[in-house]
């Protein structure tokens, strides 16, 4: 494959993987899975992160920092306040000038606050942050996201850990058009099949944590993911043929001749 | 000699599983290479915190956890009984501190499905939070309490455990060295280091961060590693405010035990089968405890120790007889929770021995889960 890389925030990558440190049985596992993975940006709950000594995290600790790019998290935040303020602790700790913003307006579904994921956006890009928001699968707000200032932009295909998939193709498709900047698919996911039809779709990239770490072999499937990514991409960049409704023999009539 | 069954391992699980069988009429023989209890089983905190060590969903291992809860006020009691030797349980409850606002979502998320699992848990915060437990930082936010969680002194409950079995006629044998597996396919025979023989119908597999060793001649895949858990206990006597409940972070736990100490745990080291104690591991624990309970910045642990857990490779133990060999069993890879999780494994283990078909969300810890043996089918790792 010629190089493929993308860029987010001036950062060059060649993965196009973002892979959640949460939910791995273990460090082991977590770390095996990581590698076959191949990703280069990690994320985590920066409420989750030892921020007085992120060396000594419970995750962060196994994790060889100069390796990898951190996109901590505002996750549990339900207003901008405070996910402006939880975004400025992880910059002061030295963490990473990179911050995914995540703002839940409902426990149960977890869904992303459009509204105030808006308003922590504008704040944190004025202040220098490399803003990535996750956000809904809705192309209007989305492009708002990009006009704000967001360094790449970031719809869930379904609610964050139910593994339903894709549940809106059409708006992904449509985000892709009208933004500039990288669409990361975050949350929803559940297997393969998914990733690749994301990446047909022509997102730059996807973020995912649970489809791997709950799987029975979290280590082969953060292969298969990392397969699926590079698979998909490649069909996104072939072009895939037209759909027709009728067949047409693939090696010619004059081979099914019978002589 | 030989019997019903042999049980190979004398952790925590294969000694509850040998007094189960035992109990339930069947001659048991225990081998054990070192002496019992000896990793992670005499390690163990001890901890019996089935909502605080499962923070997200109630999937089957959660429910695993739960159950074994719900048993274990009668089973540790039989274990009293049996063997005539106390120990600690002490049913205390346990706080789940956080220090960030943005932690309430996930503690009420948490509260509203545990909740329905009869965890009977509140949210403390403020006034009530310190009045519930005098020394925290006061720069915790809230905690959740979970009233229903305990603990036990693990390593007198598993000498406990070894007691109940020779009372009850369980014949243990220990300092073994290797041991064989010799045959399995009709009978089964082991042999110990010293050339013993051991023989029985029924083989039941209990060795812990060791298991891995049998994927070989059974010829299935066993992904079982050792984690590394190092732990620190301070000298907490009538002189301190004693820690009135479990109180776990996102970093680790305390708890105070009856003999007048604080344990502090515990880290998760990928260290292969290494049990050294670092400083590094040490003074992570160290550093963040004190961020939790503030008098522990003026003292210093007066011990410290290390033990390997077995961890599996979807996080779940394996529990059960094997698909195309009736007569062997593995109980195995409990991980952080083998002491929690003895009575539970015990009772559906001795069940499948009987003959009995296990629940069937108890498919989740199928031994076979991970297939056979395939030379270059699992290059992923």
């Amino acid at each position: 494959m010629n190089r493929d890389n993308w860029q987010v925030g001036g950062q060059e990558l060649s993965s196009r993987l973002f892979l959640g440190t949460g939910l791995f049985p273990d460090p082991y596992v977590q770390m095996e899975a990581i590698k076959a993975s191949g990703t280069e940006v990690l994320t985590f709950a920066i409420r989750r992160i030892h921020l007085d000594s992120v060396e000594d995290d419970s995750i962060l600790q196994h994790v060889e920092p100069q390796k990898y790019i951190y996109l901590p998290n505002t996750s549990g935040a339900t207003t901008a306040d405070e996910a402006v303020r939880i975004a400025r602790l992880a910059r002061a700790s030295g963490l990473s000038d990179w911050v995914k913003v995540e703002i839940s307006a409902n426990k149960r579904t977890l869904l992303p606050d459009p509204i105030e994921t808006l308003r922590a956006t504008e704040i944190l890009v004025k202040e220098g942050f490399t803003v990535l928001p996750y956000i809904s699968d809705d192309p209007v707000i989305c492009k708002k996201l990009e006009e704000a200032g967001a360094a790449a932009v970031m719809p869930g295909a379904a609610p964050i850990g139910t593994g339903l998939g894709i549940l809106n193709p059409y708006h992904l498709g449509l985000i892709v058009e009208e933004l500039s900047v990288p669409v990361i698919v975050d949350a929803g996911l559940g297997t393969a099949s998914d990733v690749a039809l994301a990446m047909e779709l022509g997102v730059s990239g996807i973020l995912m944590n649970t489809p791997v770490a709950k799987a029975k072999d979290p280590v082969m499937m953060a292969r298969s993911m990392r397969l699926a990514i590079e698979a998909g991409r490649l069909a996104y960049l072939s072009g895939r043929i037209p759909k027709k409704k009728y067949a047409s023999a693939s090696s010619g009539l004059e081979s099914l001749v019978i002589e | 000699m030989s019997g019903d069954i042999i049980v190979m391992g004398g952790g925590i699980i294969g000694l509850s599983c040998a007094l189960e069988l035992r109990r339930r009429g069947l001659n048991v023989a225990l081998l054990e290479k070192g002496p019992c209890g000896g990793q992670a089983s005499g390690a163990a905190a001890g901890m019996l915190a089935p909502y605080s060590e499962n923070v997200e969903s109630p999937d089957e291992f959660f429910r695993l956890c739960r159950e074994s809860l719900s048993l274990y006020p009668q089973w540790q009691q039989a274990v009293k009984d049996i063997s005539g030797v106390p120990f600690e349980y002490a049913e205390t409850g346990s706080l789940y501190v956080v220090r960030h606002e943005a932690d309430l979502l996930a503690l009420e998320s948490r509260l509203e499905w545990q909740r329905s699992w009869g965890s009977g848990g509140e949210i403390l915060t403020g006034s009530a939070l310190f009045d519930a437990e005098p020394g925290l930082t006061r720069e915790a936010v809230a905690a959740l309490r979970t009233p229903v969680e305990s603990h036990v002194y693990a390593p007198d409950l598993t000498e406990a455990v070894k007691r109940a079995c020779l009372a009850s006629g369980v014949q243990i044998h220990e300092h073994l060295g290797r041991i064989e597996l010799a045959e399995w396919r009709e009978r089964v025979a082991l042999w110990a280091q010293n050339g013993e023989r051991f023989e029985a119908d029924r083989l039941l597999i209990s060795t812990g961060a060791w298991v891995q060793e049998m994927s070989e001649p059974l010829g299935i895949r066993i992904p079982v590693h050792p984690i590394r858990g190092q732990i620190c206990a301070y000298t907490w006597n009538e002189e301190r405010e004693r820690l009135r409940h479990l109180v776990f972070t996102s970093q680790g736990y305390l708890v105070q035990k009856a003999n007048g100490t604080l344990v502090c745990g515990a880290s998760e080291d990928i260290a292969g089968f290494d049990t050294s104690v670092t400083e590094k591991g040490i003074r992570r624990l160290t550093e963040w405890n004190k961020q939790v309970l503030p008098v522990l910045g003026e003292v210093q642990p007066f011990h410290r120790w290390a033990g390997l857990r077995p961890a599996v490779l979807d996080g779940r133990p394996l529990i059960g007889r094997l698909d195309d060999a009736g007569h062997i069993f593995v109980a195995a890879g409990h991980y952080r929770n083998g002491i929690l999780l003895s009575p539970v494994t015990a009772a559906l283990i001795a069940d499948s021995v009987e003959g009995k078909p296990l629940p069937e969300w108890c498919g989740a810890f199928r031994p076979n889960r991970f297939g056979e043996v395939q030379a270059g089918a699992f290059s992923g790792k």
